[in-house]
């Protein structure tokens, strides 16, 4: 073996070791070229040239207000001392490295090593983590915050039930401002239903005054009887245009609890709201207390109907497109199958345009395909099956005319010489060896069709992705983890009876 | 009768695959064919039945030329002549009987054959050929689990289907071991000589030439250059089978019957 190697080593360098060491630390792999080795000499070069411009622009980045490189460099480490340092080190490292590596190969007889690119590895490596922005601090110190929204989505459940909502309440009428008027008369009492009296009944909201400092609302005494009694009540104030929100106190939600009777009596202050200038007259406002509680058996959530109907549409917005990419793909495909197209120029032109279209059009992810399909047919299932469509034909087409060139042309020979039809030879010949692997290919991008229907809506084309995203901007990761089993679900068992069927047919 | 004239055939790449070859089979004759590979062997079998179109010449079969032959007429020529091959072309997916039932669909309605249906009796005969080439348990299997001399029998079964006045047979032995080889040519030979079938056959062993052949054309490089009866084939020398095969060619012993004679 040593003897072979010396034999490859047929043109020695053109240079002595030293001086191709020097060069090399002149120009990394000046050296290397000058000693004969000229592709691991240039690619060497561009190595370096590619580290030190990376390297250059993070650095620039890291310190763009400073002037000059010492300064930017300084700064740099300062900011960012473990990429900096280490970096610098590392391209110092490679650059004497390479100039040692030009030594060794001018020397008769060497063999390049592969330690010097390794150390570029290590170079790209470093400064691949810094430009990717990885920070594996940040996501083992951020994990605990993020675990609350984390920990919903794992285990969602608690959203897939809900029961009935019953409502006690009783609300009084609030003038404001006070006037000549009467003011409203307080409600009347029905003995056994709920009942609330305000005192006063007219008053004044809180206002800031011209230093914006807040001027406190008249208070208000509150006094309920016949509600449920030892029961959570809420207190909500609605203004004239109906706008309800829960009142607060200093800081949080205003709740109280009931006594054994059912009464309670509390005070509040009337609540600051943003009155239009223009606005005239009376304004009767309405201060309501509120009872909230389940009843009932548990059932099946809004959200997840909602999730199960997404499901099934999802499914199906799957299926039809590999339907119809199917249906598609196979004329196609005949098109783009070599051994049928070889026939004449005309036929082989066509083989190759077809190739190329199929070649653009499947190399296009269907989420792009969904955007566009989604500028002509609007938002929904629609749009997505159009795009998976698009790019299963071309899929499909291509796995179908590999299919029909990889068909064994021995079976065809032998049924055309018992004197069998085109027809016949192509249903006895042809066919059979043509289901498996369409049947095949059909189901692996059934498969694939659902799994990616599941994130087309992300986009807008349909299916439970669309629901998905609402969920999550909505932050509410409850109904966004159920909507994440779902798929997960869906996507393993389509996977195994997809192979499972494959594997029939194989 | 059937005569082969000035046969050429030269492939659209440019290359000639035969040149000017002619010759005559009496009926009920075993023809062997023999030479190297790329000699011509396989493109002349196939020129027969015009599964390659020859590029001049004529093939006359009974009085019917086969080379000027329309669609319909060589159709019906062809369902005339079954056809072994040397990797037996079964459609391997496809199960033993319904590979048998393919030999039929030259005489079948066309289009009823394309739902899979056959008469009862072509059925019945299917289940015949079976038990004839000896492999009627494995009707129902699917061809590819069947054995290399087991699925040669289900070529032959498709090729008996046909009815057929004449067997080309396309190194029908190539795959298999001497032994199977003996047992399919024993086949071919029982056909020839009890139903006056035409054998015209490719073999490459010399011992299987001697043994079954009635006569024997040689071919190199495209023409014939060797033609024997039985007799010269037993005498055959060295030096006449070092003119077909080449310079480095060493006989092979096959098999425990006539071994290697001359």
């Amino acid at each position: 073996m040593a003897t072979r190697t010396t034999q490859q080593k047929s043109r020695p360098s053109l240079v002595s070791p030293p001086v191709a060491g020097v060069a090399s630390l002149v120009l990394p792999g000046l050296g290397q070229v000058l000693a004969l080795q000229v592709q691991r000499g240039l690619l060497l070069l561009g190595s370096m040239v590619t580290s030190v411009g990376l390297f250059a622009w993070r650095v620039n980045l890291l310190a763009s207000q400073e002037v000059g490189a010492i300064a930017k460099l300084t700064r740099a480490i300062d900011r960012q001392p473990g990429f900096a340092v280490s970096t610098l080190v590392a391209l110092v490292a490679a650059w004497l490295w390479i100039a040692w590596d030009a030594y060794q190969q001018a020397q008769p007889g060497r063999q390049g090593g592969i330690g010097v690119f390794a150390l570029v590895l290590v170079l790209f490596f470093a400064l691949g983590w810094q430009i990717s922005e990885i920070n594996l601090y940040k996501a083992v110190t951020e994990l605990a915050d993020a675990w609350r929204p984390l920990s919903r989505v794992i285990w969602p459940w608690a959203a897939a039930v809900e029961r009935d909502i019953e409502t006690i309440s009783a609300s009084a009428d609030i003038l404001s401002p006070c006037d000549d008027a009467p003011p409203p008369p307080p409600p009347e009492e029905v003995p056994g239903e709920p009942y609330l009296v305000a005192d006063p009944t007219c008053g004044d909201l809180a206002t800031r005054d011209e230093n914006l400092k807040e001027v406190l609302g008249t208070t208000l005494t509150l006094v309920g009887r016949g509600f449920a009694p030892n029961t959570e009540t809420q207190i909500v104030w609605a203004d004239p245009l109906g706008n309800e929100f829960r009142m607060r106190k200093e800081g949080g939600y205003i709740t109280l609890q009931t006594d054994d009777q059912g009464a309670f009596e509390f005070e509040v202050t009337m609540p600051y709201r943003l009155i239009p200038p223009s606005s005239e007259g009376r304004q009767i406002h309405r201060i309501e207390a509120r009872q909230v509680s389940a009843v009932g058996a548990p059932k099946p959530s809004v959200t997840l109907r909602n999730n199960i109907e997404k499901m099934v549409e999802t499914i199906v917005l799957g299926m039809m497109a590999t339907i119809f990419g199917i249906v598609f793909a196979i004329p196609v495909s005949f098109l783009a199958a070599r051994n049928l197209m070889s026939g004449s120029p005309i036929t082989m032109a066509l083989y190759f345009v077809t190739r190329t279209i199929l070649n653009i059009i499947r190399s296009i992810e269907p989420l792009i395909w969904a955007i566009l399909a989604i500028t002509v047919v609007g938002l929904g299932p629609f749009a997505g099956i159009i795009a998976l469509t698009v790019h299963s034909i071309a899929a499909l087409g291509k796995l179908y005319s590999e299919a029909i060139e990889s068909i064994d042309p021995g079976p065809i020979e032998a049924i055309q010489a018992t004197g069998a039809t085109r027809l016949q030879t192509i249903m006895y010949a042809v066919v059979p060896q043509m289901i498996p692997p369409f049947v095949s290919f059909s189901i692996y991008r059934w498969d694939i069709n659902v799994r990616m229907s599941t994130i087309i809506g992300l986009v807008g084309g349909g299916g439970i992705g669309f629901l998905l995203t609402q969920y999550i901007r909505l932050l509410d990761y409850r109904s966004a983890g159920i909507a994440v089993w779902f798929i997960a679900i869906t996507v393993a068992t389509l996977d195994y009876v997809s192979s499972d069927i494959r594997q029939r047919f194989v | 009768m059937f005569e082969v004239k000035n046969l050429t055939k030269i492939y659209d790449d440019g290359t000639v695959a035969l040149r000017d070859i002619s010759f005559e089979v009496a009926d009920g004759e075993f023809l062997v064919i023999i030479g190297l590979s790329g000699s011509g062997k396989s493109t002349l079998l196939r020129c027969i039945n015009r599964l390659i179109d020859p590029t001049e010449g004529q093939i006359i079969w009974d009085g019917v030329d086969v080379t000027a032959a329309e669609p319909t007429q060589l159709r019906e020529i062809r369902r005339q002549i079954g056809m072994i091959f040397q990797h037996f072309n079964l459609v391997r997916r496809s199960n033993v009987i319904t590979n048998v039932l393919a030999g039929r669909l030259g005489y079948v309605n066309p289009w009823s054959s394309l739902l899979h249906s056959f008469p009862a009796q072509d059925r019945e005969m299917a289940m015949q050929a079976l038990k004839r080439v000896g492999i009627v348990e494995q009707a129902h299997k699917r061809a590819d689990e069947l054995s290399g001399g087991q699925q040669q029998r289900v070529g032959m079964a498709r090729a008996l289907m046909q009815q057929p006045r004449m067997i080309l047979a396309d190194e029908p032995v190539a795959s298999l071991d001497p032994v199977l080889a003996h047992s399919i040519l024993g086949h071919l030979e029982q056909l020839n000589q009890e139903e006056k079938i035409t054998v015209l056959c490719s073999l490459h062993y010399l011992d299987l030439v001697q043994r079954y052949a009635t006569r024997v054309i040689g071919l190199r490089g495209g023409q014939i250059v060797y033609r024997g009866s039985r007799e010269d084939i037993r005498r055959m020398t060295d030096e006449e089978f070092k003119e077909i095969y080449g310079e480095e060619a060493v006989r092979v012993s096959v098999g425990p019957q006539e071994g290697g004679a001359a």
